[in-house]
């Protein structure tokens, strides 16, 4: 033991002995592993950061959107099941049926897809069967109403019972899952650009303080002023770090711009279109069900909460501040935001205008008003909202995946850059001292 | 911050030099006002949706259809109450005239809007793909054949295993564009099987009747051995197995878009000067075409039309409103017909 302690101690003495050529020596030594430290470091956070933002693209976020949709379409398919059974026996409403049954088979084909896509998620697993198995009720219940005849206002509160209490519940789950992953990718990506950048700009500031130091030592001890290799090796440095922190700065901001600007915005706004589906379908299912109070409540408290905020219901989701604060935002004029808000107003009183007709034993007017296209018919009217709604949240869409595609093009190459360039930098230190050497033999 | 603001302008810059993402569907040009047609059950899906992504796309246009039967919309539209009449046969040679003295300043003419491909819909225990001759079918249908394994299916369908089941035909008990057209079929292609003619209503003896093309198919879908013809989306939708049809040139063609609008696209312009009335030769077809196709007119005044007639036409004429009919299970007008529609539309 106290031979090895010898041994080291001799080394280092020897490495710090004040000649010139074992200072070269140490100098040298020290700058090239300073080099070869801010090369694997920095080269391997690129990675780890460039890793970070495809999960945040390809999967994460992916995920939040599909469980959204989800949602979303398990709406809308219920709303089509009622609109099926409120045109079943009327001759002049066969079109209307169709045109429901049609964008019925559409929403279920967009529910397996979705259910399939979230099946990639292995956390979900569980979740995911759970909700395929009350899926498969829910099939079965349609089935039953669609073939029941007369009977098919029971069978439907059986279907809409299953969609509301244990569907929807379930998609609900698989969305707060889901948007709780993308946060925690968004966290972790944030922690590796901290270091990626404290790395940067530490070992950074190191190399070139020793590129410099060198540069000046050699300049005194040789009086030689100009060591072009060093030069070179000290603009390569400099030039690696800024653009490393610059771009690991650009692609942070771009990517948290896009997600609170965008993704975040076109979350809340799907939530508040699945709401407005659901509290549109109230409608036919208050005349299926022979006027029942249940569902004008219901439409009630779902509408009060697009238009306020709130909660829509002891079963249902909420939306924070409701329409205006979710449709609003810098990406939507203030004429496109008013259009929604009363588009959905006209939905309201066409509401209201049915059930009137339906309570004061009009019933096939109620019905009349509520199939129709004119303007002022509450399925033209709601398609009218929809389509409002539609583009907004497609515009953001649009906008979230521009952003991501920036972030990945912006990042593209980097894990290689401090390879190549700090590898040229590693070369051309041993270089420029090499002929100092020269001069010691 | 300039540092923030220099990247961003390198980013536009890279952005620059990527590939342009697909164009969003052209928008629809507004016009104002109201009009009304009204006329044929066969198109009336399509029209209703037309109007409805028209209105929603146009704040100050209001455009009504009433699904009336074709007789009835030509009447209203000789009668002046009419924009627009929606019809599944020409005028006839009688009412032609009445026609262009009603628009006065010009003749009315025909434009085509959609194809709606004609389904034979059927329900047999262990069979999902069916191909029939227009022979055996004009004798399925008038009762000349009974059973599902009879020696005439077999014939058009080699080593396919049919059951013994009776057949049971449906057909439609009002009047429809859809039997005009399947009856025009038979009359024209097995005119020794088929002595019944053509016409919007069924003549033929035996099988069941049923009033709305929903009541057909779902007759076909309750019973089993059940054959009916019906408009390919009350098939597509309802999931019912289709039967490829034998066409002049001796194929058997399934139903499809690409397959009806090769019939379509066959069929001779027998109108002159922008009046686009087609004859269908169901006799000399090229090897691709389903036979079984029924093509859907609006019949409008060549000049002093409302400009929101011309407007909405445009629009149905276009690739989005005829995607948004495929939407519904119909069938789009082949390109090179749906072009020479868009032109004489511009030309009102």
């Amino acid at each position: 033991m106290p031979a090895v302690i010898e041994a080291t101690r001799t080394i280092a003495r020897r490495a710090v002995r004040p000649e010139t050529p074992a200072r070269l020596r140490l100098w040298a030594t020290l700058t090239v592993l300073t080099a070869v430290a801010l090369l694997v470091s920095l080269s391997l956070l690129m990675a780890r950061v460039q890793q970070q933002v495809r999960i945040i693209g390809d999967e994460a976020a992916p995920q939040a959107a599909t469980a959204a949709d989800l949602y979303f379409a398990l709406s809308d398919m219920d709303a089509q099941v009622a609109r099926m059974v409120l045109t079943a026996d009327r001759d002049e409403l066969a079109g209307s049926q169709i045109d429901a049954l049609g964008t019925y088979q559409e929403r279920s084909r967009q529910v397996d897809a979705d259910v399939q896509k979230a099946l990639s998620a292995e956390s979900d697993h569980d979740r995911v069967l759970e909700l395929m198995g009350h899926l498969a009720t829910y099939r079965e219940r349609v089935w039953q109403t669609l073939t029941a005849g007369d009977a098919a206002a029971g069978y439907y509160t059986q279907a809409t019972n299953v969609l509301h209490l244990d569907l929807l519940p379930a998609a609900k789950d698989l969305r707060d899952s889901s948007t709780e992953r993308l946060s925690q990718a968004y966290a972790r990506k944030s922690a590796t650009e901290g270091w990626a950048v404290t790395v940067a700009v530490g070992l950074g500031a190191a190399l070139l303080i020793l590129l410099v130091a060198l540069q000046v030592w050699l300049a005194r001890r040789f009086r030689r002023v100009f060591s072009p290799a060093l030069l070179t090796a000290t603009a390569l440095t400099v030039a690696l770090i800024i653009p490393a922190v610059a771009v690991l700065t650009l692609q942070a901001s771009r990517l948290s711009e896009a997600r609170d600007d965008s993704l975040t915005p076109f979350l809340a706004l799907s939530r508040a279109r699945a709401i407005s589906y659901d509290a549109a379908a109230d409608t036919s299912r208050f005349l299926i069900s022979d006027n029942l109070a249940y569902y004008d409540d219901d439409f009630k408290r779902k509408s009060t909460c697009l238009a306020a905020g709130g909660s829509c219901g002891p079963t249902a989701d909420e939306i924070e501040g409701g329409l205006p604060s979710v449709v609003g935002g810098p990406d939507v004029s203030p004429f496109d935001r008013d259009q929604v808000l009363t588009r959905w107003q006209a939905y309201r009183t066409d509401h209201e205008r049915i059930v009137g007709l339906a309570r004061g034993g009009k019933e096939e007017e109620a019905v009349g008003a509520l199939t129709g296209i004119r303007r002022g018919d509450a399925s033209f009217d709601f398609a009218y909202f929809d389509a409002a709604v539609a583009d907004i949240t497609a515009a953001r869409s649009t906008e979230f995946d521009q952003a991501l595609s920036d972030a990945k093009l912006v990042l593209t190459g980097w894990p290689w850059i401090p390879v190549a360039v700090l590898g040229l930098v590693i070369f051309l230190v041993p270089l420029a001292v090499r002929r100092r050497f020269a001069e010691y033999r | 911050m300039r540092l923030r603001a220099l990247g961003l302008i390198a980013l536009v810059a890279l952005a620059g030099c990527d590939t342009p993402r697909s164009e969003a569907a052209t928008p629809i040009a507004c016009a104002s006002g109201k009009i009304a047609g009204q006329g044929s059950s066969a198109q009336a899906n399509a029209v209703s949706a037309w109007i409805r992504n028209y209105q929603v796309s146009c704040a100050d246009a209001t455009v009504e259809y009433a699904s009336v039967g074709s007789g009835a919309g030509l009447t209203a539209f000789i009668a002046g109450t009419g924009d627009f009449a929606g019809t599944d046969s020409p005028l006839s040679a009688e009412d032609q005239p009445k026609a262009n003295a009603r628009c006065g300043a010009g003749p009315a003419i025909h434009l085509p809007m959609v194809v709606g491909p004609i389904a034979l819909a059927f329900n047999v225990a262990g069979v999902d793909s069916l191909r029939l001759a227009p022979d055996t079918i004009a004798r399925i249908f008038t009762g000349r054949i009974t059973s599902w394994n009879d020696q005439e299916i077999r014939r058009d369908n080699p080593g396919v295993s049919l059951p013994a089941t009776p057949i049971r035909t449906v057909h439609r008990a009002d009047s429809s564009g859809t039997t005009d057209n399947f009856t025009k079929f038979l009359a024209a292609t097995a005119p020794a099987d088929w002595p019944h003619g053509s016409g919007s209503a069924w003549k033929a003896p035996g099988g069941t009747a049923q009033k709305g093309s929903n009541r057909v198919v779902s007759a076909i879908e309750r019973s089993d051995g059940a054959i009916g013809y019906v408009e390919a989306s009350y098939a597509r939708f309802h999931n019912l197995p289709i039967a490829s049809v034998g066409n002049a040139a001796g194929k058997y063609v399934t139903l499809s878009d690409a397959a009806a609008g090769s019939m379509v696209s066959g069929a001779k312009i027998t109108g002159t000067a922008g009046d686009l009335q087609l004859a269908i030769d169901y006799k000399t077809v090229s090897t691709d075409a389903y036979p079984l196709v029924l093509v859907t007119y609006e019949v409008v005044c060549k000049a002093g039309a409302p400009g929101l007639v011309k407007s909405f036409l445009t629009y149905a004429s276009s690739r989005t409103g005829q995607s948004a009919a495929t939407r519904l299970g119909y069938a789009p007008l082949p390109d090179a017909l749906r072009d020479q529609v868009a032109q004489a539309v511009a030309a009102l």
